[in-house]
């Protein structure tokens, strides 16, 4: 009866949340402005094809390569998307290295100690 | 595991070859965490080449030796350092107003500069010194499963 009545109560607890939080979302997408919006963006305003070529071998690469400089400064584009623009998921995938590793060490450490145990036992 | 006797002597040859290649290794590994943002490579590969030197010193000298002159230790608080640098060098970007990770006090050097990254270059060093300290510690740990036995029962009766 007591594990019955505590399920029911974690069932409502997370029914709750997950109310709060679609309400939050769709208070959010109802009320907040939107951060970008590309319907207003004009994309000769972005990148002028008249000034830039777009053409040659480096094109692409050189206006991607010019605006990183302007936003990060940064010559290496590859780290700056990694280290600045996408830093969660540098930070994400160290902390999965870490969780790795504690892992790993839980797993190995237990098949160590039980396999001493079972030599002790034959020697026995 | 039982090895038979005289297996766990090393070679020689495997010695000096360790002994040759370490430095080599080791420079490598640094050279690639420390140029990480101006050139092909970065934090992660770097590190990890640098861990893999810890396999070197194990196929010259054997695990007794390897865990001897590698503090697992050290190893264990210096990943958790360098994760901890991670996350205040990308807090700092809070502080100043921006977002997560921002790259802030960009403008110290030319472009193409070791240092030009800005605080990129220091997030880069932080993952390497992390992945590094990491990886170190995960080959100790292998070493020690695969090491034979009877060193630890050596060491149990001594």
């Amino acid at each position: 009866m007591k594990t019955k009545t505590r399920r029911i109560l974690a069932l409502i607890c997370v029914l709750m949340l997950l109310a709060a939080g679609l309400y939050a979302l769709v208070w959010a997408k109802i009320n907040l402005p939107p951060t970008y919006d590309g319907s207003k963006v004009n994309m000769n305003e972005v990148v002028d094809p008249n000034v830039e070529d777009l053409n040659g071998a480096d094109g692409a690469a050189a206006i991607i390569v010019q605006k990183n400089l302007d936003e990060a400064y940064a010559a290496n584009d590859v780290a700056s998307v990694v280290f600045d623009f996408r830093g969660y998921d540098t930070l994400g995938e160290s902390f999965i290295l870490l969780t790795a590793i504690a892992g790993s060490f839980v797993i190995l450490a237990i098949s160590h100690r039980e396999a001493g145990k079972e030599e002790e036992k034959d020697e026995v | 595991m039982k090895y038979k006797k005289g297996i766990t002597q090393q070679n020689v040859i495997v010695k000096c070859g360790a002994d040759k290649f370490l430095p080599f290794a080791l420079i490598f590994g640094l050279y690639i965490i420390l140029f990480g943002t101006v050139s092909p490579g970065g934090g992660f590969q770097g590190g990890v080449i640098v861990a893999s030197s810890a396999l070197l010193l194990y196929l010259g000298y054997g695990y007794k030796t390897a865990s001897k002159a590698i503090s697992s230790e050290a190893l264990r608080v210096g990943e958790s350092v360098g994760a901890t640098l991670y996350v205040i060098l990308g807090l700092g970007g809070i502080f100043v107003g921006s977002v997560f990770c921002r790259n802030i006090f960009y403008n110290i050097g030319p472009v193409g500069d070791l240092i030009s990254g800005g605080t990129i270059t220091f997030m880069s060093y932080a993952v390497g010194f992390k992945v590094l300290c990491g990886v170190g510690f995960l080959l100790l740990l292998l070493m020690g499963i695969l090491a034979p036995d009877t060193d630890n029962e050596k060491e149990a009766k001594e």
